[in-house]
């Protein structure tokens, strides 16, 4: 389920101009059935049940053992009312929109931004082995990445990390103790980087060459023209790239499990950690539930605002 | 005629120049430009050098160093206990669930691409929205579901629920490149005798190659990296896959074997990364070439 690599395909696919003129379209049903059947079947039943029970669950007292697991009571709205007045959960959520933010929306998006714009020069060499480069933390898996950070932010005085600040003159740092969630911070836009560059170079590839140049000729400089001429033409696909990797990073998991399990002190217990915790450490399956709701709730009404920015203005 | 030609020269001359002879505001972005580049391919680079490094490093530990080259730790890899059995369970659950899902994918994609039927277009956008909603929001319910169809801590509940969970992709891309096989062709297999499903396999099939490929990938990549679904499913230690193998390796010890999962990250790697540089072209004609067909 990793949605970063997956996604470029799924939009690409999706402008893609209506199919040619179909024959015979009386008496398929038994065909149709027979050949999109299984796969409508399995998708409600692994993905749409899964949500909608979770609705239900989240509206009851389901617990993994104990007396609530054998006997679950529908206790209306508690669960809600519980997280919601919850400092715990707050945080959580919180520390999803820290994350958020600085990881995909302004991390990914400006360095991924930077990178898919140099690209585009013609002057600039060696694209080639640039551009594989910074595509490379995307196509390892996501245990790897982490495993690799764990290694660069190792807190004795031989992590790579500490020895770069070692050359500054910088004591070792215990990074994932004293600074965790600007670690998976670090971490997450060094592995999402790489889509922002892909939608970003798609992107302007589409942008008239004839009006930068002409730009340029009025006298405007290479920020200006990117700001007032490029930046409004791929306003469409940055708020599509927003929307995609706001569902992918407020689905990342393994990532912060990985490196941090949460802590230290639930610093960087992101909401996806707070659901995993609840629901299968503490066995609050309804609470936990609960929780992905309200996170699924809020990842819907950010895609709304991103679709209306999106189309308003273009 | 002369005075188009001088023009031409001069045009020409002028362009020479401009190219040699850079102003100095195009020598300081170019400046900043490379450096940014440098710095981001560096950030990007140098994590990995401790994995590479540390791989065939008898004397590994948690820091960049040049190794005492041996390949020491991918034999131990292989041999050590339950290390191998990690690998094998990957394989079978990334490639079992792939297979699975292009099956499902080619016959659903089929059946959207060259029939019309009410609900076709719900249907499309409804699995597309389907994108919406994060792992983790529905991970709890769908464990519970697959207690009670008693497929929980199984390999085949697994596999089923990877495949699905990769379907509205593959279907989407299946789709697509079906679209752009033409009609014309089917139906002339059609009139040689062949039933409407002989058609399309004898037709179609051979002609997806790229989008199959490209799907393939998308999804064994995505199976074989899946860390949230196997750690919530699985609690049999013998089903784990290379992902949960290498997490409890480093995080349930107390003294962390850092070459072993240097070794074991760089097997863990190498099928996604050799499907990626296999079927990369076929990617970049998939999704591009089904725009310039349509």
């Amino acid at each position: 389920m990793t949605s970063i690599v997956d996604a470029p395909a799924a939009v690409q696919t999706a402008v893609r101009p209506p199919a040619p003129r179909r024959r015979r379209v009386q008496k398929t049903w038994p065909l149709v059935l027979l050949l999109l059947g299984p796969s409508a079947v399995l998708i409600v039943l692994f993905i749409v049940l899964p949500a909608v029970y979770g609705i239900w669950l989240s509206l009851t007292n389901t617990q993994l053992t104990g007396f609530a697991a054998r006997n679950p009571q529908f206790i209306g709205i508690d669960n809600y009312t519980y997280l919601l007045a919850s400092a715990d959960f707050l945080n959580s959520l919180g520390q999803t929109g820290t994350f958020l933010l600085f990881s995909a929306i302004i991390g990914q998006t400006v360095c991924g931004m930077i990178a898919a714009v140099l690209l585009s020069r013609p002057w600039i060499r060696g694209k080639g082995f640039f551009g594989a480069a910074l595509l490379m933390p995307m196509v390892v898996p996501e245990v790897v990445a982490s495993l690799t950070w764990a290694s660069v932010l190792a807190t004795s005085p031989e992590g790579t990390l500490n020895r770069l600040t070692g050359v500054f003159g910088g004591e070792p740092t215990a990074w994932l103790q004293t600074a965790p969630m600007l670690a998976i911070i670090l971490v997450n836009i060094w592995r999402g980087l790489a889509f922002a560059m892909i939608m970003f170079q798609a992107a302007l590839e589409d942008v008239p060459a004839e009006l930068i140049e002409a730009a340029r000729v009025d006298g405007a400089s290479a920020v200006q023209v990117f700001r007032h001429v490029t930046l409004p033409l791929i306003r469409g696909p940055v708020f599509l790239y927003l929307l995609l990797t706001t569902i992918s990073t407020v689905g990342v998991f393994g990532l912060v499990y990985f490196l941090t399990r949460g802590g230290p002190g639930g610093q960087t217990r992101i909401a996806a950690i707070y659901i995993y915790e609840r629901a299968l450490q503490f066995s609050q399956i309804g609470i936990g539930s609960a929780a992905s709701i309200i996170l699924l709730v809020i990842v819907i009404v950010l895609g709304v605002v991103y679709v209306r920015l999106a189309k308003v203005e273009v | 005629m002369t005075a188009v030609e001088s023009r031409s020269a001069a045009s020409l001359q002028a362009l020479r120049r401009g190219r040699r002879s850079l102003r100095p505001i195009d020598v300081v972005q170019r400046s900043i430009g490379y450096a940014l580049i440098v710095l981001l391919a560096l950030f990007c680079l140098v994590p990995f050098a401790w994995v590479v490094f540390s791989a065939v490093d008898a004397d590994a530990g948690a820091t960049v160093q040049w190794p005492e080259f041996s390949f020491d730790n991918f034999v131990r890899f292989f041999t050590a206990s339950g290390t191998p059995l990690l690998l094998v369970n990957s394989l079978v659950i990334a490639i079992a669930s792939t297979a699975l899902n292009l099956g499902l994918g080619i016959a659903g994609g089929y059946a959207l691409s060259r029939f019309v039927f009410p609900g076709r277009r719900f249907f499309m956008f409804a699995i597309l929205l389907i994108r919406v909603i994060p792992a983790p929001a529905t991970i709890v319910a769908l464990y519970l579901i697959m207690v009670n169809l008693g497929l929980a801590n199984t390999l085949h509940g697994l596999i089923l629920v990877q495949a699905v969970s990769g379907l509205p992709v593959t279907l989407w891309l299946m789709k697509g490149t079906i679209d752009a096989v033409p009609v014309e062709l089917e139906e002339a297999a059609w009139t040689d005798g062949n039933t409407r499903l002989q058609a399309a396999r004898r037709i179609v099939l051979p002609l997806i190659g790229p989008g199959l490929g490209a799907a393939a990938m998308l999804m064994f990549m995505g199976s074989w990296g899946d860390f949230l679904t196997p750690l919530v499913m699985l609690q049999n230690q013998d089903l784990y896959p290379l992902a949960i193998g290498l997490f409890r390796a480093f995080s349930e010890r107390n003294v962390v074997d850092w070459g072993l999962l240097a070794a074991s990250a760089v097997v863990y790697v190498l099928p996604p990364a050799v499907l990626y540089m296999l079927v990369r072209k076929h990617l970049l004609k998939s999704s591009l070439g089904g725009a310039l067909k349509g």
